[in-house]
């Protein structure tokens, strides 16, 4: 445990750390583009230099290792001549034009010229032009003006990703960041983190494209329901104050876009393409209407159907979901487990094409919550064998295919999606989303992350946990 | 001749540069009295002790880098022999991968045995045609004879050498630029530390000399440091092949023994200036070094601590001279585009720096400049003065500042006239 001075006051560092890492722990900022916490040290930026006391000369914070009784300046004049020099070189050729930029209001460029520059070029050459609008992959679109060749994306798809999908070409003030061959970046599945890591508006995302300013925008947290690794994220959506009132009203609730939530216990931070991709899972058409056989009727009605049938069958069966959220999961338990024989229903199967596992984060089990589920229903047997008598199936969420349920048997149907099924039931109940309600999974390593709602429900639509209780409760209806 | 010489030994033949002629010249026979006789680190002693520094433009002391190699490390060592020769104006190593390939195969297998290395590169740059094909056929010659390979002259020490092409990038002349390019990926080099004799080529201690750094450990070995240290100058042991291009009536390679007067060599035996041309100034080392006026020269003698006395470096050996009429604003363009194309792009200073700077000549060239402009050299400069990842950066500075300092004159007659003072027309005096 080296002890090193910063601007003189005594800091613990870790051994192997280096400057950079040990003044970060201790709350001492010092700027950075091409160093990332989980990327090698790449050294090129050089505006995270600091003095070391007695020489006079400055050095990056990044590759100084610690020793014993360093003593070095984080904000020396010299250090501060030194970041000014950086940021006048970096925005030479840099288009400045952040008022086209979807990464202006959270761009470390930008941040850090009104923090150590503030002062416009000093140059009057005309800059250096290049591609705008690269296409990467189809999801990712380069403008290599905006580009500072940190190589913080390069080093990425070698060192995270693996897929060795991208390169620097050419040289000098021409290097260009290149998919290392066609289709490179579109087969990494995790591929879109590039954008997150790129310190500028090079790298951006086709889907959030001008969509919004990022101030119009408020993060949610949530969880990634698309597999059993269940990756903490961001669900980025309209400020309620900004609120649109000219334009479709369901900008308003929309996802605009999804980003990770660093956590270090499941996905660092880093998710997948899919985790990108929520709005595809979370933004189908919504079932509003609960119905009796295909017959919109209110929600009490349904309920006093749903009742009585439960109440008239000898041997109810019911599938529970492994998308319900933990306390969803417990409603149920609690509620309804004496009278039926409830077993785990896989909502999800991979889709064709989809990467099935690897080291990084995908899982195979493609549903957020199979691990709580598991831990108190019993799995439904494979094939799906449901008991000779069977007069009353409750199926919770999608992905079940009714044929499987012997004939003669009556269904109550919870689902939050428009599909044909939902007419065949005999009770149906329209259900809310995760991004409507608060509550928790529990990963594949028993990690339970929180997410938390981002929009109102939609009129006619029921939270799972109060039905759960309203079906149990004990009395004729 | 310029005084001592130590590898240019021999008239150069059609056959001076194979097996037979090597051997006959009494080549290989300091090879097997070292593998006989000595001890690795009595080899390392003898280098250091020899107090050669390295032929490369650095002048770092060879027998310091390789004394961090700690031979019973237990991890593998490697040596590289760096002629990726890409500095402008030196074509010295050139001259040894011609017509000695074999004396740097010797000193290269010495350096081998010394530091406990079985396999050696040679990173020869790819614009190298003849001396290429004429190293690989040497290589050849040596394994056919048991000179590399398993068990070399029957002894128990092992050593395989690889000579690997560069693909033509100045910056992979830079050693750790050099080790990356050698594992197959991009050209860029890499921060320090770790030094390169800690994680070099594959992240194993790895020593990288010039070519004829490494020539010259054959001479060493063969004289012993006592004799070899006779010649030269005690600071500057040794001789330095410099090759002189530009306005010289003899351009080439000349083997110099340090301490040679500079005006005798430039006027007596490279045959002074042509067509009775008067000096303006020299680059004396590549040109990365600071050019040195006609009167600067005057007391200089070609050795280290001389070169530094006047304010420049010996460098790399690569002397450019230069004839008074010459356009000192149009050769620092040439050297700026030079140093803005080779420019590796990995770090900021040196990637948006170079080509400012050359944007910036270029204007000052098309009669567009501004008075501001020469402060904005400099400090562009001073900017990528140790601010970079390897040394290109500073390189550029000093080449720039070398010129600026003393032919400021002639840019603030192109800024102010909108053209060269040199370019023949009469100038117009007073307001006719």
């Amino acid at each position: 445990m080296p002890e090193i001075f910063i601007n003189g006051q005594s800091v613990q560092a870790a051994d192997n750390q280096s400057v950079l890492e040990a003044a970060r722990a201790s709350g001492y900022y010092i700027p950075y583009f091409c160093w990332h916490p989980k990327l090698s040290v790449a050294g090129n930026c050089r505006i995270c230099v600091v003095q070391v006391e007695g020489r006079s000369w400055v050095e990056i914070a990044c590759n100084m290792p610690v020793t014993e009784g360093l003593r070095v300046f984080t904000d020396s004049d010299l250090v501060k001549a030194h970041r000014k020099m950086v940021m006048q070189f970096l925005t030479l050729n840099h288009p400045v034009d952040c008022g086209i930029c979807d990464k202006a209001g959270e761009c470390t460029l930008q941040d850090y010229h009104y923090a150590y520059n503030g002062a416009p070029s000093i140059s009057h050459e005309p800059k250096v032009r290049s591609t705008k609008f690269h296409d990467l992959s189809a999801r990712i679109v380069l403008d290599n003006e905006r580009c500072i060749v940190c190589s913080r994306c390069v080093r990425f798809t070698h060192e995270i990703s693996k897929s060795c999908a991208l390169g620097i070409k050419h040289r000098g003030d021409e290097s260009l960041v290149r998919a290392s061959e066609d289709g490179a970046l579109d087969r990494d599945p995790y591929s879109d983190n590039v954008v997150d890591i790129c310190p500028v508006g090079a790298l951006l995302s086709r889907q959030f494209l001008h969509k919004a300013r990022v101030w119009y925008l408020k993060p949610t947290p949530s969880v990634c329901p698309g597999c059993a690794r269940g990756c903490t994220v961001q669900i980025w959506h309209r400020k309620p104050e900004w609120r649109l009132k000219a334009l479709d009203p369901k900008q308003n609730a929309r996802i605009d876009r999804v980003t990770p939530l660093e956590n270090p216990a499941v996905n660092g931070p880093w998710i997948c393409n899919k985790g990108r991709d929520l709005a595809a899972i979370l933004e189908r058409a919504r079932a509003e209407a609960p119905m009796l056989k295909g017959k919109p009727v209110e929600l009490a009605a349904a309920i006093d159907a749903a009742r009585r049938l439960l109440g008239a069958a000898k041997r109810p069966v019911a599938l529970v979901s492994s998308w319900g959220s933990n306390e969803e999961l417990a409603a149920f338990k609690s509620a309804l487990s004496a009278r039926v024989d409830a077993f785990v229903k896989e909502d999800s199967t991979p889709a064709p094409g989809e990467r099935l596992d690897d080291d990084l984060l995908i899982r195979a089990d493609k549903n957020p919550n199979t691990t709580a589920a598991r831990a108190l229903f019993a799995q439904l047997p494979n094939p799906a064998v449901f008991p000779a008598d069977t007069d009353l199936v409750l199926v919770w969420g999608e992905g079940f295919d009714f044929a499987r349920i012997p004939a003669g048997a009556r269904i109550i149907f919870l689902n939050a999606w428009l599909q044909p099924e939902n007419g065949h039931a005999d009770v149906f109940f329209p259900v809310s989303i995760q991004t409507e309600r608060p509550g928790h999974y529990t990963n594949f390593q028993g990690v339970v992350s929180a997410f938390e709602p981002c929009f109102p429900k939609p009129p006619g639509v029921a939270d799972a946990e109060s039905l759960f209780a309203a079906l149990g409760a004990q009395g004729q209806p | 001749m310029p005084g001592t010489q130590l590898l240019m030994t021999f008239p150069v033949t059609a056959t001076s540069h194979s097996l037979a002629d090597y051997r006959a010249r009494g080549g290989y026979a300091t090879l097997m009295k070292v593998l006989e006789k000595m001890a690795p680190q009595d080899v390392t002693k003898e280098v250091a002790a020899s107090g050669i520094l390295g032929h490369g433009g650095a002048a770092f002391a060879a027998g310091r880098k390789w004394a961090v190699i700690k031979l019973d490390d237990g991890q593998p060592h490697y040596l590289c022999a760096n002629a990726d020769e890409g500095e402008p104006g030196t074509f010295k190593d050139r001259w040894i991968l011609e017509h000695n390939p074999h004396m740097l195969i010797e000193g290269m297998l010495i350096s081998a045995y010394a530091l406990q290395v079985r396999n050696a590169f040679v990173y020869i740059r790819g614009e190298f045609d003849l001396p290429y094909r004429r190293l690989a056929a040497a290589v050849e010659e040596a394994y056919a004879a048991g000179l590399l390979g398993e068990g070399i002259l029957g002894v128990d020490f092992s050593c395989d050498l690889v000579v690997y092409r560069g693909a033509g990038s100045y910056v992979c002349g830079e050693a750790s630029g050099l080790l990356s390019s050698l594992e197959g990926k991009r050209g860029y080099p890499r921060n320090r530390p770790p030094r390169l004799t800690v994680k070099g080529l594959y992240q194993m201690p790895t020593v990288v000399n010039n070519v004829e750094t490494l020539t010259n450990v054959t001479a060493i070995l063969a004289l012993g440091a006592e004799a070899f240290k006779k010649v030269g100058t005690p600071k500057s042991p040794g001789t330095q092949l410099c090759s002189i291009s530009g306005h010289i009536a003899r351009p080439g390679v000349y083997e110099i023994e340090h301490g040679y007067p500079l005006k005798k060599f430039l006027f007596e035996d490279c045959g002074g200036m042509p067509a009775g041309a008067k000096l303006k100034c020299i680059i004396p080392g590549g040109i990365s070094t600071k050019v040195l006026t006609a009167p600067e020269i005057e007391p200089v003698t070609y050795d280290h601590a001389s070169f530094a006395k006047a304010g420049s470096s010996l460098g790399s050996g690569g002397m450019i001279v230069i004839a008074e009429g010459t356009c000192m604003v149009r050769l620092l363009q040439v050297m700026l585009r030079f140093y803005h194309h080779e420019s590796c792009g990995q770090c900021t200073p040196c990637r948006e720096g170079m080509g400012w700077m050359h944007r910036i000549i270029d204007r000052i060239v098309a009669s567009r400049g501004r008075p501001e402009d020469i402060e904005q050299l400099y400090q562009i400069s001073r900017w990528n003065d140790g601010n970079t990842i390897c040394g290109m950066g500073d390189a550029a500075g000093y080449a720039a500042i070398g010129i600026l300092d003393k032919y400021r004159d002639e840019f603030e007659h192109w800024i102010t006239h909108g053209r060269s003072r040199f370019d023949g027309n009469l100038e117009v005096v007073g307001n006719a």
